[in-house]
């Protein structure tokens, strides 16, 4: 690698982080965030406080320097009073998200490549469940570390989880069938219905399904159940989509989709019994941080196997070439059907997780809203990519909570930035990637 | 790169300098109400009224007196993007991050019924101004609202149709899959047999969302004999179902709900609709005292009259600073503060709200009187007068 003395110095700069990380495995920064967020936990308060910050930031800083930005903002469209003091506040949070995070992160990755390595290659020794369960159980305790910190960030992890499941699940059909499907937040509302039907309807007592019909102590232990008979039952509405639209392609299966989402939305509109409009609240609090975790790294890595799989590789030929796929004996229809009813089961399960998260569900929150939200996460983290989907709902989870206090302009720098990376990067930030999880959870060998 | 290093240094220190220099505003002395608003997403002008009618009331009293020591007013609005999940967001930041002594909004039951759990699971007083689901303060003590209810708007119609109207025989017609239409059109029917006894009401005539053709139902309401036809609808289906109702020769009176006064009902309906009644939070033209002083300070700042919207959120918000004032002095604990706040809103009696005096129930929900407004020539929603439980 002698280019570095011919690129742009940023450039430069860049290559040189990537060589300086290259040696670090997922097990290092595993590590390193735990670190931080211990870290955190212990001086995070005290060094808000010296460095004057109102409140030890919660989102890596990001939302208090916009709120600041807002300010900014306001003054000049408006004229709202603005504090001056405030703006202190954006070089005391980079300061914090420094000493926090960065430093620490970069310090212990470099110094745990060796152990880190020697660890993972020890864990290589073991079935991958082994060292699967080691570094997930690592990264469970990270995200609890972080998020017992505050409530807000807890809330806001769960969404975001419940966000990567759904965005997955759509990425199945958009990127990896190479369909375009608005389906999918109907298949969620059928999923948050029937999850709700099932917890509520059983073992608790409401106005809307009636009193409890068992009252088990151990009642959350039917969580998972009701979880997949809510997957199951979107299935379900996904094959009544399937059969009639898999004789169309392209346009037309869009629009039929787009159909069954307004059907579905007007099915639980009408159906009194499921509360109607008003719809059905009171779900029992199960959905707590680790039954989230749970359900959405198997669901992640089901769906991984799912798309590596024969059957993944059939579901891109018939993607790429549909006449050709079927001329090499691959069955499509029933490739199509199987991926399609796949994805439509995780979404349920993300609506499940989703109506247990808010403890409320009513159809208002399957509109076309939410679809343009899952698409732009699908499009903007990248198709056909496990990683795409995680990246892109992360990343617009954070910035709509980041951007919040921009009100009516964050709907301006959003869609900016999607375009943005639909204009570099037409296919999403990164795309046809292949997810292989030994190597990510494996040592880091470098030459 | 080091040249770089050097200045990010450099930089840094001079970031700490100017932090020590930064002094901390006397945060005891403030008072921080949350607004959880839609001020983005499909009903922006929901925020964006309750928004104005906020900032008008913090500029008239930046300060507040509380047990004889002055506070400073600090309102934050959040946007909830009129989402259930933004709207669970917001409030929990709200009161875990800052800290506030109390939540106004939200303001549609989409997004009060889930935000009022979260408001009650951390004990921090809320009030919806706007919500009608009665599960947005059912079982959560620390949630209140500042509208009437649906199961009262109905006897409202009811009497106001039996004692003005001298209707002995009632017909409804209502949108059977929305939830509003459906619930008022039922609640109206069992207060108004409930006076004039069982069959009185002669006609319950019901359509589908969406439906432009009511003949059908019209001719059951004229071959029923109705003096009156109550019409819980949308100011978009309203036209329609007077227009139908004038083609089959209709000259008795048509009464209308609350959901007449939103959005653009003259500019649709224009001459047929003047004439007829409705029940709703408050009155514009021909309003008294504070109300007319809120109304004309509103039209004077924004260039509009304001909606039921901000005549809610001003009463909403009135009623929190008085609770704060009735507590008698602030320990500085929040969390004894707003519980103490909760306190105080539960035992307000006849608070003097510009959309009519309150007390509330034991569920939180307001005992306020109901305006019917009579809709004049100029196309005003004129007071007509105002209608209390029986």
């Amino acid at each position: 690698m002698d280019q570095t003395a011919t690129l742009h110095p940023t450039e430069g700069m860049f290559l040189r982080i990537g060589h300086f990380f290259k040696p670090v495995p997922l097990m290092g920064y595993l590590a390193g965030f735990l670190v931080c967020v211990l870290w955190e936990q212990m001086a995070g308060d005290g060094l808000s406080a010296i460095l004057g910050l109102p409140k030890m930031p919660v989102l890596f800083g990001i939302l208090t320097i916009f709120k600041v930005v807002a300010g900014v903002v306001n003054l000049l469209i408006k004229g709202d009073a603005f504090d001056w003091a405030t703006l202190v506040q954006i070089p005391t949070a980079l300061v914090y998200l420094t000493v926090i995070y960065l430093v620490p992160l970069t310090l212990v990755c470099r110094l745990s490549v060796k152990p880190a390595n020697a660890l993972a290659r020890f864990l290589q020794g073991f079935p991958l469940i082994v060292t699967a369960l080691v570094q997930l159980g690592l990264m469970y305790a990270v995200l609890h570390i972080w998020a017992g910190v505050s409530d807000y960030r807890l809330i806001t992890l769960k969404l975001t989880l419940i966000a990567v499941l759904f965005t997955l699940s759509l990425n199945i059909i958009n990127g990896y069938m190479g369909e375009f499907s608005c389906s999918h937040p109907g298949f969620m509302a059928i999923g948050a219905y029937m999850t709700s039907l099932f917890t509520v309807g059983l073992f608790t007592s409401d106005k809307v399904l009636g009193d409890a019909v068992f009252s088990v102590g151990a009642a959350y232990l039917s969580f998972p159940l009701a979880l997949i008979f809510g997957g199951i039952m979107a299935a379900l509405g996904a094959l009544i989509v399937a059969i009639p639209s898999f004789k169309t392609r392209g346009d037309y299966l869009a629009i039929i989709s787009l159909a069954f989402l307004f059907i579905v939305k007007s099915f639980f509109e009408n159906m009194q019994s499921l509360g109607g409009s008003r719809g059905i609240g009171g779900q029992p609090n199960w959905a707590t941080l680790p039954v989230i975790f749970i359900t959405v790294a198997f669901g992640v890595w089901t769906i991984n196997n799912f798309v590596t799989s024969t059957m993944g590789k059939a579901l891109n030929a018939v993607r790429d070439d549909e006449t050709a796929a079927e001329a090499m004996t691959v069955d499509t229809r029933k490739t199509k059907m199987a991926a399609f009813l796949f994805g439509a089961f995780w979404a349920g399960v993300a609506g499940g997780l989703l109506a247990h998260v808010l403890r409320y569900v009513n159809p208002a929150m399957f509109s076309v809203q939410k679809l343009a939200e899952v698409l732009a996460m699908v499009y903007f983290g990248g198709l056909n990519s496990v990683y795409g989907s995680i990246v892109g709902a992360v990343s617009i989870s954070l910035l709509g909570e980041a951007l919040r206090p921009l009100e009516i302009l964050k709907w301006i720098v959003i869609p900016l930035l999607l375009i943005l990376v639909m204009v570099y990067r037409p296919t999403g930030l990164i795309a046809f990637k292949e997810f292989d999880v030994r190597q990510v959870f494996g040592p880091k060998e470098v030459d | 790169m080091r040249k770089f290093s050097v200045g990010l240094v450099l930089f840094l220190a001079a970031a700490m300098v100017f932090t020590f220099a930064a002094i901390d505003a006397d945060a005891a002395d403030t008072i921080k109400i949350g607004f959880n608003i839609p001020l983005t997403g499909d009903n922006p002008d929901v925020g964006a009224s309750s928004k104005n009618s906020a900032e008008m009331y913090l500029k008239k009293k930046p300060k507040i007196e509380v047990g004889g020591k002055s506070y400073d007013l600090t309102f934050i609005f959040d946007d909830n993007e009129y989402k259930a999940e933004s709207a669970v967001k917001v409030s929990t930041k709200l009161i875990t991050e800052e800290g506030v002594l109390g939540i106004i909004g939200p303001q549609s039951s989409s997004q009060a019924v889930p935000a009022g759990d979260v408001a009650n699971n951390y004990a921090t007083p809320m009030i919806s101004p706007w919500s009608t689901n009665p599960n947005t303060t059912l079982d959560r003590p620390y949630v209140f609202r500042g509208c009437f209810l649906d199961p009262f708007q109905g006897p409202v119609s009811a009497n106001f149709a039996t004692d003005e109207l001298s209707a002995k025989k009632a017909a409804v017609i209502y949108d059977i899959a929305a939830d509003y239409p459906k619930g008022l059109a039922e609640f109206f029917k069992a207060a108004f047999e409930g006076i004039h006894g069982p069959g009185s009401v002669v006609a319950f005539e019901s359509f589908t969302t969406g439906d432009k053709d009511f003949s059908a139902q019209m001719t059951n309401i004229m071959m029923s004999g109705a003096d009156v036809v109550f019409v819980p609808q949308y100011y978009s289906e309203v036209p329609l179902i007077v227009r139908a109702a004038k083609e089959m020769g209709w000259t008795k009176p048509i009464l209308g709900s609350d959901s007449w006064g939103s959005g653009d009902l003259m500019g649709l309906c224009g001459d047929d609709c003047k004439g007829y009644y409705f029940s709703t939070h408050y009155a514009a033209a021909g309003a008294k005292g504070e109300t007319k002083a809120f109304i004309d300070e509103y039209t004077a700042t924004y260039g509009k009259t304001p909606d039921d919207v901000a005549a809610l959120t001003w009463d909403a918000l009135g009623l929190m600073i008085q609770a704060i004032k009735n507590t008698g002095g602030l320990s500085g604990d929040i969390k004894a503060d707003r519980t103490k706040v909760k306190d105080a809103l539960a035992s307000i009696q006849n608070f003097p709200g510009i959309t009519g005096g309150m007390t509330f129930t034991a569920d939180g929900d307001p005992k306020k009187c109901a305006v019917v407004v009579k809709i004049n020539d100029a196309g005003q929603f004129e007071f007509f007068k105002s209608v209390c439980p029986k």
